[in-house]
């Protein structure tokens, strides 16, 4: 693997160096919080972030897209273009955890018999730059319990570690060593790796919140049924925040908009934390109350995803925990389970 | 890459009302471009989104077998938006359909053996489909008997009126067609479908049950056909969850780890009992 050194006040210059050939999704600051969105040509990039606010899966999968457009004939209304299409473009700055749902939603999207075009070819399109958490940002950071760390490069292309008074610049995958002109050529000696795995390990050692995500499955096996699933969703306001903030919440809708003789055809997130998510025409719903729905939440990504993809689907950033207005804490839902 | 969301762009070629009530029609799609009708490849038990710009899409049963060329059939009740658009389509009109999705009625498993089929009400439609595939020519083989219990609540709600006269005629085919209440012209059986299958008893030597139908069919059909002797692995059923996608991405239709989508529709008890019974 190919391996740089840069100083590290430059990597604001780097990325909008390259945002003069293509589109730069960096993290900016926008009143309180901080957001991956399209550098401006005058944009700053702000580095010196914990996490964004929301998760950046919407660079591969926006909160609505069009699909495809169609038009009226005298034959009703027929096809007219599909809606498929991306930029070149690069992600800069996304957190290792973040990076990792990309890995995990890459499972779902891009399978062999059905692959989602809408995902795949932003995906293909867009090189992933993750900058390592020396530190980890939040109490509530549980990464190392779901098959992650704060140093690591699952999902990304390239990877920036802070080793004191430069980066270490890893071009992980040859998509990213496409971008190696953008980083000097310091290349990177044995000591910045001894380095590099030193911080890594310590970051490991400073995540405290853990919770026993690979236990709790052969226990979610057996209770489908446990009264245990009453006690979790009383106060849940049913707002679906939890899963819009969630990196691999990936459950949408799709549906149609018309304005005079041209439509669109739509999909937009949705949330299985809604009645109307599983509700039939006839009335029937098979997840008749939060219950259900709290449970499928659960389920789908400490069971399902694991028996379909053998992997767990969180990655323990912490986003639901925070933002839950009602403060519902998967981790301690998890640590419960694991004591049934 | 293909686009699986894409439809393929079919015109309304014939539209059949089913039923006295006029909310079940059977609709013919004809494909725009004809290299289409190979990709569209199917089997019985499959199922198609039909895509109305505009509306949105469905997901609905195929009713046609793939051994009628050159078209695909669907029969719709008229609920919602889409399927309400549909119900007012003239012949000639231009839509959309994806497919086919799901996985199909298990026709390796039914070979050489005797077939028991029970439907009841318009879910009636993917069984039609295995029938017709079953009874078409050298097909007819490959099965043993063919036994048939279809039920509606009264004969003008019978679906395919033409085949199923066309199907008793046939010795190698054994048609039990029942209504809960016959009227002034009706003089063949009446009673519920779990009562009329008790009353055929078929046997389960060698044979598969494939039960479709409303809830409370199937609620009530189950126990005569264990009381039967029929084994879980030996009973086969379509499940129906709402539906977007259809390929297993939107999360909306699992049940348990299963996309109903993508692994089902079919499952044979057996496989749901290790399923969570959340649908
Ligand atoms: C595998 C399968 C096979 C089916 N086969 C048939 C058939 O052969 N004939 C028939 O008449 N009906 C069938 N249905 C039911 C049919 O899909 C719904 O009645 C139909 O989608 C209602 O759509 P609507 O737009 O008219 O109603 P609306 O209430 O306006 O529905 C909005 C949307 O929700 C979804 N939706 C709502 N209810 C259902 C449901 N029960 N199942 C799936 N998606 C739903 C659809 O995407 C629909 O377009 C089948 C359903 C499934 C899952
Ligand atoms: S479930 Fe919560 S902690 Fe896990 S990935 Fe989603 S938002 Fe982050
Ligand atoms: S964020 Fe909290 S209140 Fe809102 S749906 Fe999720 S668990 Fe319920
Ligand atoms: S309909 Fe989208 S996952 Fe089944």
């Amino acid at each position: 693997m190919e391996k740089r050194l840069i100083k590290k006040d430059a990597l604001a210059g780097i990325a909008k160096k390259m945002a003069e050939e293509f589109l730069v999704w960096a993290p900016v600051k926008k009143e309180d919080n901080v957001l991956f969105e399209p550098l401006q040509k005058d944009g700053e990039p702000f580095f010196a972030y914990l996490n964004s606010k929301n998760a950046p899966k919407n660079v591969f999968f926006p909160h609505t897209e069009a699909l495809m457009k169609f038009t009226r004939t005298e034959k009703g209304m027929v096809f007219s273009s599909d809606e498929n299409k991306a930029d070149s473009s690069v992600l800069f700055g996304v957190r290792p955890c973040d990076a990792h749902s990309f890995a995990l939603l890459d499972k779902l999207f891009d399978q062999e018999k059905y692959q989602d075009a809408y995902y795949i070819t932003k995906r293909q399109n867009t090189t992933v730059i993750s900058i390592a958490c020396v530190k980890p940002p939040y109490a509530s950071c549980f990464c190392t319990s779901v098959d992650g760390a704060p140093v690591a490069s699952e999902g990304a292309d390239i990877l920036l570690t802070d080793i004191g008074s430069d980066y270490l610049v890893e071009l992980v995958t040859p998509k990213g060593e496409k971008l190696a002109k953008y980083f000097g050529d310091a290349k990177a000696d044995a000591a910045a790796d001894t380095n590099k795995n030193e911080i890594a390990a310590k970051a490991i050692e400073a995540i405290k919140s853990k919770i026993p995500a690979h236990e709790v499955k052969p226990i979610l096996d057996k209770n489908f049924d446990n009264p245990f699933w009453n006690t979790i969703h009383g106060k849940c306001l049913a707002c679906g925040t939890c899963t819009y903030m969630c990196p691999t919440c990936h459950c949408f809708d799709i549906s149609d908009e018309v304005k005079g003789g041209d439509g669109v055809r739509i999909r937009s997130w949705d949330s299985c934390m809604f009645p109307m998510f599983t509700k039939e025409t006839s009335g029937h719903n098979p997840r008749v109350s939060q219950k259900e729905r709290w449970r499928q939440r659960t389920m789908h990504k400490f069971k399902y995803y694991v028996d379909n993809f053998n992997a767990i689907a969180c990655v323990g950033c912490g986003r639901c925990v925070m933002s839950c207005p009602v403060n519902i804490d998967i981790r301690k839902i998890v640590e419960d389970i694991s004591k049934l | 890459m293909q686009n699986p969301y894409i439809p393929y762009p079919v015109v309304v070629d014939k539209i059949i009302t089913e039923v006295d009530t006029k909310d079940i029609k059977t609709f013919r799609f004809k494909f725009v471009n004809p290299e289409d009708e190979a990709k569209y490849a199917y089997i019985p038990g499959q199922f198609g989104e039909l895509s109305i710009y505009g509306k949105g899409e469905s997901p609905i049963g195929i009713a046609s077998s793939p051994t009628q060329k050159g078209y695909v059939e669907f029969t719709v009740q008229k609920a919602g938006v889409v399927t309400s658009a549909l119900h007012e389509m003239e012949e000639g009109t231009l839509m959309g359909l994806r497919g086919p999705l799901g996985n199909s009625w298990p026709l390796e498993f039914l070979e050489g053996k005797n077939i028991v089929i029970v439907g009841g009400g318009f879910a009636f439609t993917t069984l039609r489909s295995l029938i017709n595939y079953m009874i078409f020519g050298d097909n007819r083989k490959r099965f043993g008997n063919i036994t048939v219990i279809y039920g509606a609540r009264n004969p003008g709600l019978l679906l395919y009126k033409d085949e199923l006269i066309e199907w008793q005629k046939r010795s190698d085919l054994n048609i039990n067609v029942t209504v809960d209440k016959g009227d002034a012209t009706w003089t063949g059986r009446e009673g519920f479908v779990p009562a009329v299958c008790k009353d055929v008893a078929p046997s389960k030597e060698n044979a598969v049950a494939v039960i479709c139908g409303p809830p409370v069919m199937i609620r009530f059909t189950l126990p005569v056909f264990f009381d039967l002797g029929f084994s879980k692995e030996n009973i086969i059923t379509s499940l129906e969850m709402r539906m977007k996608c259809g390929i297993g991405k939107c999360g909306r239709c699992n049940v348990g780890s299963k996309y109903v989508c993508k692994d089902g529709p079919v499952f044979s008890l057996a496989e749901l009992d290790k399923l969570t019974p959340e649908y």
